[in-house]
């Protein structure tokens, strides 16, 4: 189904893998920093989208107060206040659809980088691009790190490998918690409420995607979400967002 | 749109985590992820038929037993690699799937008795999958799998004599001659081992993984690899005879007749070379992707292979010309087997896993599973 994205990202993986010294790993972290690279404007995008929501929202529960009974009314003055503030109320969740098919592309690649299964590499062998420098002969790629194999998921034989899982909930964790904004206004907001759950729900998400997935997978997450926190501390652009309304609460 | 901008992340984490179970969901039935394979003795055919192993008669298919007799109430897994028949023993191999969130699939080598498929031993020490079937060699069975060992069993009790570390996953069946077992891994290296204690003799690095068992001939291994290069190489001493330059990996096992080496690469390029020399004598281009190498008729004026289109080709051995092809629902990935005048070829992911040909002319004398009335 992510064929079309798997095959040149697997194609990337091989380039990278032959330029930096045939480490698989390096070769995973080099392409999650390059796809990080790649939606980083849209990332900072979010950010300022989101922080807006969050100033908007003891607007948005007086206009609650106001036309409650009246859910045609109250959408028709939602939508005005949104317009003025120019925010995109889908606009928070983008990145994140977005990013839904690089993982599916990239759970492909990794397949036919490292294959676990034969039909998937003798598919893969009809769409290795020949042309890139060096590409020739190198799948199966090293497989091995620490022990782990990157082409299979966690597995108790390897029990170790489950500390990638942990390290993807531990380091999406500590994301969400800085970039995510603070809360304006009443704790008990279905805004404040649905903002903790997120913060525990998508790093267990993540998690047992890694769970299901091959270790190498956990490499992607990680890095993004190491990426993620140095753009916080890195680009104040990013941090906007989280210091909106200083006297909320994470 | 008065939902604040986390319940629209909320509603993008359960639209992943939906694809999440419903790829996984879709994993979790029989879903062929290896070809399987086939194994004639006797006037009886040995298949890996998935859920189950068969064996059943040359003349018509019918089935003689079945292990398990029943997957439903008795399941061992899905069984892929090639059956191989050694004194009063079956060897396959199965993967039994996970049955939990934490547990993981577990790879088992089962010996059956030959005459009622009843297991006798079975080992489930290997870490991965086997892709490709093992050997015997005086009292050992000899098997490479997917987590880059090779394996020594007692033929007798299933004890593990020895076992080989190479650097990656081993996807190729040995080939035993004398006291030395040859087995190519991805890791690049064609090993000759000691079969009596698995010491290495010698290896050969190529610029790309081995997959398939070499062919011998005149004291040379013939091998093709990943790297696009097909090989001659000393069996004595591990050195390079001679090499070819393919179009893409050479993954099925070559056949050696009469002093002519014919080898395929994925593209489906079949390639016909002098063994003493490496020349090209003719190639034959089927622009269909080729996974298996070639079986040849026992004359040697026959070449039979079947590509990722279904078609079963049976080429003229002296140029490469179609002599008469057969089309089938689902792809060809696996080496025809000839029996006599007859050849057997198997398909994947179609409703006829298996048929017999007349070598001859191609005419099909059965199919297996027969045509079901609903």
């Amino acid at each position: 189904m992510f064929d079309f994205l798997a095959y040149p990202m697997a194609n990337i993986i091989l380039l990278l893998y032959k330029l930096l010294g045939h480490s698989t790993i390096a070769a995973i972290t080099a392409l999650t920093i390059l796809i990080n690279l790649l939606i980083l404007p849209l990332n900072l995008s979010q950010q300022k989208s989101v922080q807006k929501m969050q100033e908007l929202q003891p607007e948005l529960q007086r206009l609650q107060k106001k036309y409650g009974k009246d859910k045609e009314k109250l959408a028709q003055e939602q939508m005005r206040l949104y317009r003025e503030a120019g925010i995109n109320p889908m606009g928070g969740c983008l990145p994140l659809l977005i990013q839904m098919p690089i993982w599916f592309g990239l759970i492909g690649a990794i397949r036919y980088c490292i294959p676990s299964t034969p039909v998937e590499v003798f598919q893969f062998s009809q769409h290795i691009y020949k042309w890139l420098p060096g590409v020739v002969g190198l799948v199966p790629l090293q497989s091995t790190f620490l022990g782990m194999d990157l082409g299979q998921p966690p597995s108790p034989a390897q029990w170790w490998s489950y500390s990638l899982p942990l390290l993807v909930l531990v380091t999406t964790w500590l994301q969400q918690k800085l970039l995510t904004p603070p809360t304006v206004g009443d704790e008990q907001s279905q805004a404040a409420i649905m903002n903790r759950q997120m913060q525990i729900m998508m790093p267990l998400m993540f998690m047992f995607f890694t769970l299901q997935y091959s270790t190498g997978l956990s490499i992607y997450f990680i890095i993004s979400s190491l990426i993620r926190i140095a753009q916080y501390y890195l680009i104040p652009a990013s941090r906007n967002g989280g210091q909106a309304g200083a006297g909320g609460k994470r | 749109m008065n939902l604040p901008w986390s319940s629209y992340r909320f509603v993008a984490l359960a639209a992943l985590a939906l694809l999440v179970l419903t790829a996984n969901g879709c994993a979790s039935g029989v879903h062929a992820t290896s070809w399987t394979g086939l194994t004639v003795s006797d006037d009886l055919l040995y298949l890996a038929d998935l859920t189950q192993v068969k064996t059943l008669n040359s003349a018509d298919a019918s089935v003689v037993w079945s292990f398990p007799a029943d997957p439903r109430k008795d399941p061992r897994g899905v069984f892929y690699i090639t059956p191989i028949v050694y004194e009063d023993r079956v060897f396959v191999a199965s993967e039994v799937p996970p049955t939990g969130m934490f547990s993981r699939y577990k790879h088992v080598l089962w010996a059956v008795r030959r005459e009622d498929g009843i297991p006798v031993w079975s080992f489930d020490v290997a870490a991965g999958p086997y892709v490709e079937s093992g050997a015997p060699g005086g009292n050992l069975f000899v098997i490479g799998n997917s987590d880059g060992s090779v394996y020594a069993l007692d033929v007798d009790s299933g004890t593990l004599r020895w076992s080989f570390s190479t650097g990656h996953r081993v996807w190729a069946s040995p080939l035993i001659i004398s006291d030395t077992v040859y087995i190519g891994s991805m890791d690049r290296n064609l090993y000759a081992l000691n079969l009596r204690d698995g010491k290495e003799r010698w290896r050969f690095h190529a610029g790309g993984a081995f997959a398939a068992t070499p062919a011998l001939w005149n004291d040379t291994l013939y091998i093709g690899a990943f790297d696009d290069r097909f090989y001659a190489i000393d069996m004595h001493t591990g050195k390079e005879r001679w090499s070819f330059a393919g179009e893409n990996w050479f993954w099925g096992n070559p056949v050696v007749h009469n002093g002519i080496v014919y080898a395929v690469d994925v593209n489906g390029n079949v390639y016909a070379l002098d063994a003493a020399s490496g020349a090209q004598k003719w190639k034959r281009a089927l622009d269909v992707p080729v996974r298996a190498g070639p079986a040849i008729s026992s004359d040697g004026s026959r070449l039979f292979l079947g590509g990722r289109d279904g078609v079963l080709y049976a080429l003229d051995a002296a140029d490469g010309i179609t002599l008469w092809s057969q089309k089938g629902e689902g792809q060809i990935l696996s080496t025809p087997v000839v029996s006599g005048n007859v050849v057997y070829a198997l398909w994947l992911y179609g409703p006829h896993r298996l048929r017999a040909f007349h070598t001859d002319n191609g005419r099909e004398i059965w199919a297996y599973p027969p045509v079901q009335e609903k």
